[in-house]
């Protein structure tokens, strides 16, 4: 893709993300398969230590920590991939692997089906240049530079003409709701609008994958939910695909369509938020979820069953909605309730299902 | 019985056995080491260190030669080049283009005005400071217009900004090598902490013999003893810069320069800007050295009227450098405090042309009132027959007590003291610092000291070293003994803070020399008068540490004793200093580097020590004793640097706190 | 600043003048360096050089260089004129220098080094006597301090210019103990502080210089300085000791790069004319220390004075 149609690619327009069913037919995107990310070690030392057999104190009796182990999985176009897990679980480390700010020490990663662990530092450039944008936690913006100058940064350092990064950094102030301030410095904004900057900043190259590193932990709680509305907001409209940091729960469930939650490095259970809480994995997960209302976490999408008839009585509720928001709704509806999309019916929502999940019933 | 416990477990007692140790061969003659008296070192262990390191400078000087090109030919072309900016500043700061000289010399150009370039500044201070700073700005200027100094500040102001420009390059590139790479970090390291240490006189020669005489090689040994801040301040403000911004740029796709220029460089500018602060500050106290070996300016004002006794003159010239430091100062800080606060959009910069025209419009109009080009001889003010008189009057009505003063500390305190370091049989000095030096920290730091030691032992320098170390243990226990009740007392009353920062300012950057002739005429030639010249300058140090420690003492914990029922002696004694023992400590080691580094000031009154030989090495150009004397120096320095920087660590490990 | 209000001026009222310079060309525009130290009667001779020089169209550039650590720099180029050298403190470094063959003698100035221990008349009423040396060895306890009691103190040069005084001490059995001030203006210093109280005082003191001007007083009369006096002990009062004699008085002569003189031929011919007395350089010496002129100001107003003077020591450059 060349630098002009990345500019040219059209921010407006979409869909609503597809029903789970069909998420599995995307191709996918980013692949992991048993990486390792020792510190201390070297890829050699590792494997002549048969470093995959190692426990947590043969690690520390060479000297080593290992702050990944082992981790799987896949990642699929369009999809919002949660690593969830409390400070110190390895999360960070396994984003930074990811995006080859670290070298990982052993594994498989590829994007688009490029292998990346032994990527060329050119070609690590150009992935970064092309399909990678990144949010930090702190924010992470250039003291010196305003709004626009932030925003535009990306696309300066690739020799882009002035003329088109100014262009494409007004569509992302304007995008991320910031227009009026394109010449305040950092220090002139608040911590929301800091990480505006950071979001809008990450997008200006139009990446296909969008790194979100616990965006919003140091963001008051209102205006973390504001920008957690304002992330789908945007990712309904552009589609990426979406590696999102977090060790708040309540953030990972709101957002996520698949969580991988790790503990002490290791990735413990992956599954969509309800599967989290309907089956979780070990005590650990238990433990983890087991405060979270199921009806919060449970969309229509994931308990509906297809509709057989058109022409169903009373009130619709959307596939996307949690089964909580709609709980008002449910008490007055008949036995089915008709859920549509875009106008037209897709599925129908049993009341009775629905009433057991209001009502925290795990099966 | 337990108090002294305490005390024992808290000092090493080590320090104590050797201390006996000590005391016990000095009172017998007897002791003997492999046949030789321990008093004196033996004649074989002195190397001819001066003669390798002089015949090694020459040859390399002379002979030395890459490829076809010898050294020489290479230096003396640089200096060449060097050279030319800094005539060019000079012409457009200080003298105007001017052909011919003698009977022939032509002004073809005038020099920038004085009326422009201080309304500019004055200009930029308010919009870096607001009106405080334009208010400084604008009667520093008018000092230096009205006092006639305004032509030989602008040369100084040349040098000082080539100085800067040059320094604040090399550092940034030095200091990036070794925040790139930890290998030329610890090489860098080690050559700035003796580069800091080793008095400048101890280059002049081979930067003479190098790069020959002149403003060029001024300039480039002013610009070695400036570097060692900024390298020190690149590499910790790009260390300090957040792993996040860093990683930031690497997503962001930017190459390995991008990344520096880009990302790392300005969001590290705050802390850079504390660097280049340094440098200017230290290029302006080399200034008086400077002009000895052709840069010109106040600094070679200060020694020409002090040459003819003219105190108040020099003094005048002097507070002119004064003054350039605190405004140059006070500019770099507000530019820094500017880009750490962050920076605002509405703040702008005036335009540059408005500060164009205010300088070429007042410029032009010199052509026309020449008042504005140069202020006239007769509107001149002077201060310096004041000052004259009232030295005179002090010779003639107190000196009988001074001289008493002087006899007294002469007499009964400084000889015996420096009698009684001569005499220190040299292996126990030896083994007494690295006894403290193992008990402080360990067997890697004892090996350095004591290597140290001996490097001073072998060089011949022996007996000059303690009398060195006798001059600046003296000096600096007056400068604690006056700087620290000082120091207390301004940190008690936060209304002193401005005016006491200004005096330490001043006393730090006015020429030493003009302390040293009222001295001179006052307590004369000899230790006494060096005494109180190294005393002056080295209590500024003594007077910021203990500001500063006793102010960053955490509030709650002054808040907790006062509920416990502290008086305000105990939250002194039992909160306050023991939070800022470390900073105390440092501070401490503060004053004994200043003091050191006036040695060399101080062999123009006339001492015996290691500053001597380098003095007398530097006037008769022996290339190798003034770099064996000033490496004496720095060891020294190192020395006692490496000890009480030990100490302090320790201490701040005990208490939990950081300086 | 003044310097060059003056320089401006001057250069205006002169022009006509120095139209006779106009018509000869010097030999080579590379610039003449001319050797500055830190002593006012050298920075005066030397300006008066650099503006004959600079009249003839010479470039001339002045290099800051010290006394003793001047040879290097003559030998490879880096100076090139000295107006001023003492036979009392360089005599024998500048024969070694010009042995190498790559320095010249350019010829003495006519003015007449002398330096020696001094005293300030008033001291003549404590010890009577003087100035015959042998009345220090009565009367030194008149010159005591504390820290020398009871032995006198004389306050030596900075220890950089030799002297031999500790050797003179002891060969002369004179009850004094040396005292080394760290500068020239060191010694000064103190002289004025002493004379001001009229407190005892005696020092090293040179001339030609500005200090016998300003304060009354003489020099102690010693045995007269020979070669024999330093090279053989037998010679003079004490049998067994060398530098039983006071300091060397003689000759100040300029020196010259070599090679300068086949490329500045005529240059070196005017250093080689140029002539200067003791009383006329103390005076000016005086105008510069004592009185607070600048010394381009002084030069320049010796050279209007006396243009026809070096006029006729550029005979090279006249036709």
């Amino acid at each position: 893709m060349t630098n002009a149609s990345v500019l040219e690619m059209n921010l407006a327009g979409g869909h609503l993300s597809a029903p789970a069913a069909t998420q599995e037919a995307r191709e996918t995107i980013l692949s992991v398969s048993g990486l390792w990310k020792v510190f201390g070690a070297s890829e050699k030392e590792f494997n002549q230590a048969n470093g995959t057999q190692l426990s947590d104190e043969e690690f520390a009796a060479h000297g080593w920590t290992a702050a990944v182990k082992d981790a799987t999985f896949d990642v699929k176009q369009g999809e919002i991939f949660v690593i969830m897990g409390l400070s110190g679980s390895g999360k960070s480390t396994l984003i930074r692997s990811l995006t080859r700010l670290n070298t990982p020490t052993a594994g498989l990663l590829e994007i688009d089906g490029q292998d990346i662990t032994h990527a060329t530092p050119d070609k690590l450039l150009e992935l970064r240049r092309k399909s990678l944008g990144m949010v930090f936690q702190n924010f992470a913006l250039l003291p010196n530079r305003t709004v626009e100058s932030n925003i535009s940064f990306p696309l300066e350092i690739q020799g882009i003409s002035k003329e088109d990064y100014s262009a494409r950094a007004q569509e992302l102030v304007d995008l991320v709701g910031l227009r009026g301030r394109e010449d305040h410095y950092p220090a002139e904004l608040s911590g929301g609008q800091q990480q505006r900057v950071g979001i809008a900043r990450s997008l200006a190259t139009n990446p296909k994958i969008w790194v979100l590193d616990e965006p919003f932990s140091a963001l008051d709680p209102l205006i973390r939910n504001d920008l957690q509305d304002e992330v789908l907001r945007l990712q309904a409209t552009l589609h990426k695909t979406v590696i999102f940091i977090t060790h708040d729960l309540d953030e990972a469930m709101k957002i996520a369509d698949r969580i991988a939650i790790m503990e002490n490095g290791r990735i413990v259970q992956i599954g969509r938020p309800e599967e989290l809480i309907s089956a979780p994995a070990d005590d650990y997960v238990k433990r983890f979820v087991s405060k979270v209302p199921l009806a919060k976490v449970t969309r229509v999408k994931h308990i509906m069953s297809s509709a057989s008839t058109q022409d169903l009585p009373g009130p619709s509720v959307s596939a996307n909605d949690t089964i909580a928001e709609i709980g008002p709704l449910i008490i007055d509806a008949g036995t089915d309730i008709p859920v549509t999309e875009d106008g037209k019916i897709v599925g129908v929502l049993a009341k009775e299902r629905a009433i057991r999940v209001l009502a925290g019933a795990r099966d | 019985m337990i108090k002294a416990m305490r005390f024992a477990m808290h000092t090493p007692w080590l320090v104590f056995v050797l201390l006996v140790l000590v005391l016990f061969a000095i009172s017998s003659n007897s002791v003997s080491l492999f046949g030789t008296n321990l008093r004196s070192i033996p004649e074989f262990m002195i190397l001819p260190l001066s003669d390798w390191a002089g015949n090694a400078l020459n040859w390399f000087a002379r002979e030395a030669s890459i490829g076809s090109l010898t050294v020489q030919t290479i230096t003396r072309n640089f200096a060449e080049l060097v050279n030319w900016p800094i005539t060019a500043l000079n012409m457009l700061l200080a003298d105007g283009i001017v052909t011919g000289a003698g009977f022939n010399k032509h002004q073809l150009m005038p020099p920038l005005s004085w009326l422009g370039l201080s309304s500019a500044l004055v200009l930029y201070s308010y919009f870096l400071g607001g009106r405080r700073l334009a208010w400084l700005s604008a009667i520093g200027t008018a000092y230096l217009v009205f006092f006639g100094l305004w032509q030989h500040a602008m040369t100084t102001l040349a040098s000082v900004i080539m100085c800067v420009i040059v320094a604040a390059g090399l550092g940034l590139f030095i200091g990036i090598a070794s925040y790139r790479a930890e290998k030329v970090e610890i090489a860098s390291r080690v050559v700035m902490n003796v580069m800091q240490t080793v008095p400048i006189f101890s280059y002049l020669v081979p930067t003479l013999l190098l790069f020959g005489y002149g403003p060029s090689a001024a300039l480039l040994a002013t610009v070695l003893y400036a570097l060692p801040p900024m390298v020190h301040a690149t590499v910790l403000a790009l260390k300090s810069v957040p792993t996040e911004i860093r990683e930031y740029g690497e997503i962001a796709g930017s190459t390995k320069r991008q990344l520096l220029w880009k990302v790392e460089l300005p969001a590290a500018l705050p802390m850079l800007t504390v660097g280049l602060n340094q440098v200017v500050m230290m290029s302006l106290n080399m200034v008086i050295i400077a002009s000895m070996i052709g840069a010109g300016g106040l600094g070679y004002d200060v020694l020409r009227a002090l040459r003819r006794l003219d105190i108040g003159g020099g003094l005048e010239a002097g507070m002119g450098i004064v003054v350039l430091a605190v405004i140059l100062d006070r500019i770099t800080q507000a530019a820094a405090r500017r880009q750490s606060a962050g920076l605002n959009h509405e703040v702008r910069s005036p335009r540059p042309w408005l500060y164009l025209l205010i300088i070429f419009g007042a410029t032009g109009a010199s052509f026309l009132l020449p008042a504005l080009q140069f202020w006239p001889e007769k509107m001149m003010l002077s201060t310096a027959p004041f000052w004259n008189e009232s030295i005179s009057f002090i010779n003639q009505h107190f000196f009988d007590q001074m001289e008493a003063l002087r006899n007294f500390s002469l007499l009964h305190i400084m000889n015996p003291f420096r009698d009684f370091l001569v005499e220190l049989p040299f292996v126990l000095v030896l083994l007494t610092l690295g006894g403290i030096a193992y008990v402080l920290s360990g067997i890697r730091l004892a090996a350095i000291v004591m290597g140290m030691t001996a490097f001073i032992a072998v060089s011949g320098f022996w007996e000059a070293a303690m009398i060195s170390v006798y001059l600046t243990a003296c000096s600096v226990v007056i400068a604690v003994l006056i700087g620290f009740p000082f120091g207390v007392y301004i940190a008690s009353s936060p209304r002193l803070l401005k005016p006491a920062s200004l005096l330490l300012d001043t006393l730090q950057t006015l020429p030493t020399f003009i302390y040293l002739l009222p001295a001179v005429m006052l307590f004369r030639n000899g230790d006494f008068s060096a005494l109180i010249a190294i005393a002056c300058y080295a209590i500024a140090p003594a007077i910021r540490y203990t500001i500063h420690g006793l102010r960053s003492v955490p509030e709650s914990r002054i808040e907790a004793a006062i509920m416990a029922g502290c008086t305000p002696t105990q939250v002194f004694r039992h909160v306050k200093i023991p939070s800022a023992y470390p900073t105390l400590l440092l501070g401490l080691n503060q004053t004994i580097m200043m003091a050191l580094s006036m040695l060399v000031i101080a062999a123009l009154v006339g001492t015996r020590d290691l500053g001597q030989e380098v003095y007398i090495a530097l006037t008769r150009a022996e290339t190798g004793n003034g770099i064996i004397a000033g490496l004496g120096i720095a060891a020294i320095a190192l020395i006692s640097d490496s000890l009480l920087k030990a100490w302090a660590a320790k201490k701040q490990h005990q208490l939990g706190v950081k300086p | 600043m003044k310097k060059l209000i003056a320089s401006i001026v001057s250069s205006a009222v002169i022009l006509s003048v120095s139209q006779g310079a106009q018509a000869f060309t010097p030999e080579s525009k590379q610039p003449i360096k001319l050797m500055v130290a830190d002593w006012t009667s050298m920075l005066i001779n030397t300006e008066i050089m650099n503006i004959i020089l600079s009249t003839y169209g010479y470039n001339v550039e002045k290099v800051i260089a010290d006394d003793s650590a001047r040879y290097p720099g003559f030998e490879y180029g880096d100076l090139h004129i000295a107006l001023e050298t003492w036979q009392t403190t360089q005599e024998a470094a500048l024969a070694s220098s010009i042995k190498t063959g790559k320095v010249l003698d350019l010829g003495e100035t006519g003015m007449h080094a002398k330096e020696d221990w001094w005293y300030p008349l008033y001291m003549k009423e404590r010890c009577p006597g003087l100035p015959e040396w042998k009345a220090l060895q009565d009367c030194a306890a008149a010159f005591a301090t504390a820290d020398t009691a009871p032995k006198g103190r004389y306050l030596s040069a900075p220890v950089s210019w030799g002297g031999n005084d500790e050797e003179r001490v002891a060969a002369l059995d004179l009850p004094f103990e040396v005292v080394h001030a760290g500068t020239d203006a060191g010694l000064t210093a103190e002289l004025k502080a002493a004379y001001e109280r009229k407190a005892p005082i005696i020092l090293w003191v040179y001339e030609p210089n500005w200090v016998s001007k300003a304060f009354e007083g003489e020099f102690v009369k010693f045995p007269a300085n020979t070669p024999e006096c330093t090279s053989d002990a037998s010679w003079g009062p004490n049998k067994d000791a060398t530098y039983d004699c006071g300091k060397p008085e003689g000759w100040i002569k300029k020196m010259g790069w070599a090679e300068g003189e086949t490329i500045w031929p005529c240059a070196y011919d005017m250093v080689r004319n140029f002539k200067m007395d003791n009383a006329t350089i103390s005076d000016l010496v005086y105008q510069v220390d004592v009185e607070g002129k600048e010394v381009e100001d002084v030069a320049m107003q010796w050279a209007r004075d006396n243009e026809k003077t070096w006029r006729s020591w550029a005979s090279c450059a006249a036709n």
